[in-house]
């Protein structure tokens, strides 16, 4: 765990503005997400794709697996739910089409054949909130 | 202190000083009229006189690039170049100036293009004065050796911690034969000292990021931090000026007065033209016309203050420029001490000429006249003059 900076003026910067390693945990990253990852764990299979292609650290590994993730350092970029094999081509060709409009029809808690083979989908935050109970 | 006594071009005298400077890491490419000096070089490196790591790179924008990777890990870091290519780094002179890496840079004045000409005059430096780059000038081979050396301290010093370069007039100084007097390595090497870099971007014991992204939360913050470290600087040239004279025997400071004392008329200059200035002066004393000269040496940062206090007594001011600032209202070096004279609440006349552009020569004829000119203008005049000019 690395120590937040703390700068208040300029004479709290260091000489060319370099930065110490491991500033990112300070940067909650999930500020920004308007889609969530939803991971249904009954239908993962641990290859840990999610884990290694996650851009921030957002998945988090317990004992050698696939934890829940820790929504403070996602974005809701979708890598995950697009490297997930898991998950049907159906998701990846709505959201090409259109992201937001149809989300609903392929939802996992609506349409139990897509639950069924999904174990990472993209959701609203809005949907995710009410119907999955994410905070 | 035991000098040799040699006789070196400017370009050889800043190769000298480089060896004895002996850098981790030099990354050039090469232009007239610069090429020299990194030619003379790489011949230190390949004779073993150096443990220099030479890059060689297809550009200067490359070039520059090298030097701020190797700066950024900690390595002391050199490079010259001229013209084109020192417009060509531009991008990058900007990034090495706000990562605070001390590069110390041979800059070898030449006109930029377009027309294309290779000859001296110092629009390149001047189209890089706000990158945030000490620069310093030099009248002849002497200076640009003893300014090199002097540079690596300026740059390193710890509340400093910026890159500078070091000007000669291509071919006037670069490519002129002269009378230098060069100094013992060991001598040089105990001056210069070990160099402690800012950060090394290489240490696995510690991480950093360098070169991160600032947005409209801390941009203002950096730039006032590298405000900061130019006024260092200024303290920084002047101390080491001072050391530098105590050990070697001739000091060095933000700018050389000639004869100012006494003198109703000074004209202010950078560079070679200074030692033409000088001839002129002599004759004109001799004709009754008190004039004397101020050779800006430490151009960024600018003396401003010093140069006012300067020019107080004179009765009108000759300040000659080799570039152009196309505002059409004053050439770079007059605009600076427009600024300074009016924060110090001084109004005289002033006579601003664009000079020698592309090479073209001046003469000691030439200077007299510009001196003539002021002493018999009361009034002075916002009219930037060409001198030399072809009219028909």
């Amino acid at each position: 765990m690395s120590t937040k900076p703390n700068i208040k003026g300029w004479k709290d910067l260091n000489v060319g503005g370099v930065v110490e390693s491991g500033t990112s945990e300070h940067f909650h990253t999930g500020d920004w997400r308007s889609k969530v990852p939803v991971w249904q764990e009954k239908n993962c299979i641990q290859c840990m794709n999610c884990w290694a292609f996650c851009p921030d650290h957002a998945i988090k590994v317990k004992d050698g697996k696939r934890a829940e993730y820790d929504y403070a350092y996602c974005k809701g970029c979708g890598v995950c739910a697009e490297e997930c094999p898991k998950t049907t081509i159906a998701i990846n060709a709505v959201k090409k089409d259109d992201p937001n409009a149809k989300i609903d029809s392929f939802d996992g808690a609506k349409n139990p054949t897509f639950a069924e083979k999904a174990a990472i989908l993209m959701v609203s935050l809005k949907d995710a909130k009410e119907k999955f109970g994410v905070k | 202190m035991e000098k040799t006594i040699v006789a070196r071009t400017g370009n050889e005298a800043m190769a000298e000083a480089m060896r004895q400077i002996n850098p981790d890491v030099c990354a050039a490419y090469p232009i007239t009229p610069a090429t020299e000096i990194m030619q003379i070089f790489s011949s230190f490196v390949n004779d073993g006189l150096v443990n220099t790591n030479l890059i060689t790179v297809e550009s200067e924008h490359s070039a520059m690039s090298a030097c701020v990777g190797s700066a950024a890990a900690g390595a002391r870091t050199m490079t010259a170049t001229s013209s084109q290519g020192l417009i060509y780094m531009h991008e990058i002179l900007f990034i090495a100036a706000s990562l605070r890496l001390p590069i110390v840079m041979a800059d070898v004045n030449r006109a930029i293009s377009g027309p294309i000409n290779i000859h001296c005059d110092h629009s390149d430096t001047m189209a890089e004065r706000d990158s945030g780059w000490i620069q310093i000038f030099s009248e002849n081979s002497q200076e640009a050796y003893d300014n090199m050396i002097q540079a690596i301290r300026i740059a390193e010093r710890k509340d400093v911690s910026l890159p500078a370069m070091v000007t000669t007039d291509g071919f006037i100084i670069s490519h002129g034969m002269e009378r230098l007097e060069t100094y013992p390595d060991a001598e040089v090497k105990k001056f210069i000292g070990e160099y402690n870099p800012p950060y090394n971007v290489l240490n696995l014991e510690k991480p950093i990021t360098v070169g991160s992204i600032v947005l409209t939360d801390y941009y203002l913050e950096h730039k006032k931090a590298q405000h900061e470290a130019m006024k260092n600087a200024k303290k920084a040239i002047l101390d080491i000026g001072k050391e530098f004279g105590k050990v070697f025997g001739k000091e060095y400071g933000f700018f050389e007065e000639y004869k100012t004392s006494d003198a109703d008329y000074v004209l202010v200059c950078l560079g070679s033209t200074a030692g033409t200035t000088k001839a002129a002066i002599e004759e004109l004393r001799q004709e009754g016309i008190k004039c004397g000269l101020i050779k800006i040496r430490m151009f960024r940062p600018f003396p401003a203050e010093e140069l006012a206090a300067a020019l107080k007594k004179c009765k009108g001011i000759v300040v000659l420029d080799r570039s152009e600032a196309m505002n059409t209202q004053a050439g770079p070096v007059a605009t600076e001490i427009k600024a300074a004279l009016y924060d110090a609440g001084i109004a005289k006349p002033m006579h601003n000429y664009i000079y020698g552009l592309g090479g073209r020569e001046i003469y000691i004829e030439d200077i007299k006249n510009v001196f003539r000119n002021i002493s018999k203008d009361t009034k002075g005049s916002n009219e930037v003059k060409y001198l030399g000019l072809k009219e028909a």
